[in-house]
């Protein structure tokens, strides 16, 4: 319940109009901060609403598999400049990501206990390769991508991206070479 | 006989892959044959059909060889470890299908850019292919290292799972003396923990290096650092290619140890040797650009000297290992362990020119010469290949009561010398510096080229014999099948 309290404070937070501006005026926070911040909400929330209709998820989401691609089709469709753009522009795009984007962080609490290692594994390489990809895409393209936001933004951004890979790539290392014997749970 | 029934059930998939990477080998072999016909002068053939042909040649290769390879390491280790079957399985359907559209690609749409499929080449062809020959080639492969991608981590977690880290896969407890050498991890799983290391890492490097290319062709305005490119593609293309053979070995380990009926002990050398090779493999890849005069000096002097170090440790540890556990133990000569004898043979022979190439003055004036397939076809003809079709015979003698004949025999000793052939018939073109991947050449290099053809007609042949005893087991085991299915149920 804490959890869910927490989450729909951070929720409030995120959609404060002085919050809005001051996060979107940046394209590395837009990116890096908004927008994990409001999956980090809907994960919170997500606590309170598992409970409350655990056949739902139960009958939808029974491996995760189902969660998880929704996850990553909400999360490959933010990760294009595009959508950042029309986001600024306010109106709909704006509210789809305060809903889409905390739906995600839903899916990912529910759908990453359920997942197998195999494919949150599978999951994390996916994820860890797109992140370095984005970053040599942000920081090598040869044209603006956005027009709200300056080339130098993007070169700022696809190095967020690239340290983000980094990060994952020394997680993944830790936990691979870390003794699991006795544990019960498997690796990642 | 419950052991067999067992076996048989379980090596279905095993024998599937198998089957299908002799088969695809052979295949391959004869479009090796028809372009060293036509570089001998003996046919004519399209320079555009060349490269076609060298394009299919070497990314059906590598993929049979590690298809196989796999199998080999993946029925070994399912000893020791739970490994899952339907990720096995998911790898072979990715593997067919990127298969489908690499030959579609290849052929229908006439896209030619060598295995390599080296930056900006995919999008700028000349007109030699299109768009969609690119993108079924980039996507086929890309699905491939998916399907493979999938089949390491799996056999990460099983390691992980029942050892507790990667590390203790390969026995770091164990150098580190924390635990004896009597608990170290078999040497199929320091193998497989290797291969499961250094695949990842070069999966992600060439599914990278496959998206990018793939965006460069939908949208040529998107560019990105060739040298950057070429790292990412070798650093995938070496390390794959080079873990077929380290996937391939632990049937060296499992089946001569069986035949000598003595274990392969995983000793401390032993286990340094690995975590050793496990580095090197990963960071030797700079040996393919030494050409690259843009690339940092220092970063070309370490491929020169890994590159040294780079085989020795694994290959010296392997090849003495498979001396000494022969020696005065009174083996009965069979087909796996005379083929598993040999690979040691065509890998310690075929790291030699490789090492020559790896030396900087020499590269300048070797690595662009035929040399360098002189060097893989050794390493892999008569290393992997003589692997993979060794443990054919392993299974085939394991599972059934087939026996091998003169046929059998002969075949062996015509695939040892013709594969000398082909092998020493490049690394001769190399020394008379006959350029590679040439279409056609002057007269001066087409003797070697025409010995080369002839000798891979005959390796052809040979292996199409191996692959006959490996279909009579295949009907051996149809037949069989029947009383498995009942054995299984409790009906006999």
């Amino acid at each position: 319940m804490k959890q869910m309290i927490g989450g729909g404070i951070l929720f409030l937070l995120l959609g404060i109009p002085f919050t809005i501006v001051f996060l979107e005026s940046m394209m590395v926070i837009h990116m890096l901060v908004q927008i994990p911040l409001l999956i980090l909400a809907g994960w919170l929330m997500g606590a309170g609403v598992l409970q409350k209709f655990p056949r739902f998820f139960a009958n939808w989401n029974g491996n995760g598999v189902s969660g998880i691609l929704l996850v990553s089709i909400i999360l490959m469709y933010w990760m294009l400049p595009r959508a950042m753009d029309e986001a600024l522009l306010g109106g709909w795009i704006e509210l789809f990501k305060f809903i889409s984007l905390p739906v995600a962080g839903l899916f990912i609490r529910d759908s990453w206990t359920k997942l197998k290692t195999n494919g949150k594994s599978f999951v994390f390489l996916n994820f860890l390769s797109m992140f370095g990809l984005m970053g040599w895409l942000y920081m090598d393209a040869p044209i603006q991508l956005c027009n709200n936001y300056l080339e130098l933004e993007q070169k700022a951004l696809g190095w967020g991206f690239l340290a983000i890979t980094l990060a994952m790539i020394l997680y993944l290392l830790q936990n691979v070479f870390m003794d699991h014997s006795g544990r019960e749970h498997e690796p990642l | 006989m419950g052991a067999n029934t067992v076996l048989k059930t379980r090596n279905n998939q095993v024998v599937l892959q198998l089957i299908i990477s002799g088969v695809v080998i052979v295949a391959m072999i004869v479009f090796g044959v028809i372009m060293l016909l036509a570089q001998g002068g003996v046919i004519e053939l399209s320079a555009a059909a060349f490269y076609q042909m060298l394009t299919i040649h070497g990314t059906g290769m590598i993929g049979a060889a590690a298809l196989a390879g796999s199998a080999v390491m993946w029925y070994f280790l399912d000893h020791y470890v739970n490994l899952s079957k339907k990720i096995f399985n998911t790898n072979l359907i990715c593997f067919l299908i990127g298969v489908v559209m690499v030959i579609i690609g290849v052929f229908s749409f006439e896209y030619a850019s060598g295995w390599t499929f080296l930056y900006p080449l995919p999008a700028l062809s000349a007109g030699a292919w299109g768009t969609v020959g690119a993108l079924l080639y980039l996507g086929g492969m890309l699905l491939i290292g998916v399907g493979f991608l999938l089949l390491f981590i799996d056999t990460g977690r099983a390691i992980i799972q029942k050892y507790g880290s990667l590390g203790k896969g390969l026995g770091w407890d164990v150098i580190a003396g924390k635990k004896s050498e009597l608990d170290a991890p078999p040497a199929a799983v320091v193998a497989s923990t290797m291969v499961t290391i250094v695949n990842i890492s070069a999966l992600t490097a060439g599914a990278t290096v496959l998206v990018m290319n793939i965006i460069n062709v939908v949208n040529p305005a998107i560019t990105f650092d060739p040298l950057l490119a070429k790292n990412l593609t070798y650093a995938f293309g070496h390390i794959f290619a080079n873990s077929t053979i380290y996937m391939a070995v632990v049937a060296v380990y499992e089946i001569l140890s069986r035949a000598t009926n003595r274990p392969w002990k995983s000793n401390k050398p032993f286990l340094i040797a690995w975590t050793s090779s496990t580095i090197l493999t990963m960071i030797v890849y700079p040996h393919h650009l030494l050409m690259d005069s843009v690339m940092p000096k220092w970063i070309l002097v370490m491929g020169q000297v890994l590159s040294y170090a780079n085989g020795l440790p694994v290959l010296i540890i392997t090849a003495y290992g498979a001396l000494m556990i022969v020696y005065k133990s009174g083996i009965k000569w069979e087909m796996p362990s005379a083929l598993m004898f040999l690979s040691m043979f065509g890998w310690t022979s075929g790291a030699i020119p490789a090492i020559v190439d790896a030396t900087i003055v020499v590269n300048h004036v070797m690595h662009n010469t035929k040399w360098v397939p002189g060097h893989f076809h050794l390493y892999m003809g008569l290393g992997v290949v003589a692997m993979v079709f060794g443990f054919m015979y392993y299974l085939a003698k394991n599972d059934s009561s087939i026996q091998t004949n003169g046929m059998d025999r002969f075949a062996f000793v015509v695939y040892l010398l013709s594969m000398l052939g082909v092998s020493g018939s490049f690394l001769v073109s190399g020394a008379i510096s006959t350029p590679r991947r040439f279409a056609t050449h002057i007269p001066e290099w087409m003797g070697p080229a025409q010995f080369g053809a002839y000798s891979g007609i005959l390796v052809a042949l040979a292996l199409s014999i191996f692959i006959i005893h490996f279909v009579r087991y295949l009907v051996v085991r149809r037949k069989a099948l029947p009383t498995t299915g009942r054995a299984q149920q409790g009906m006999i």
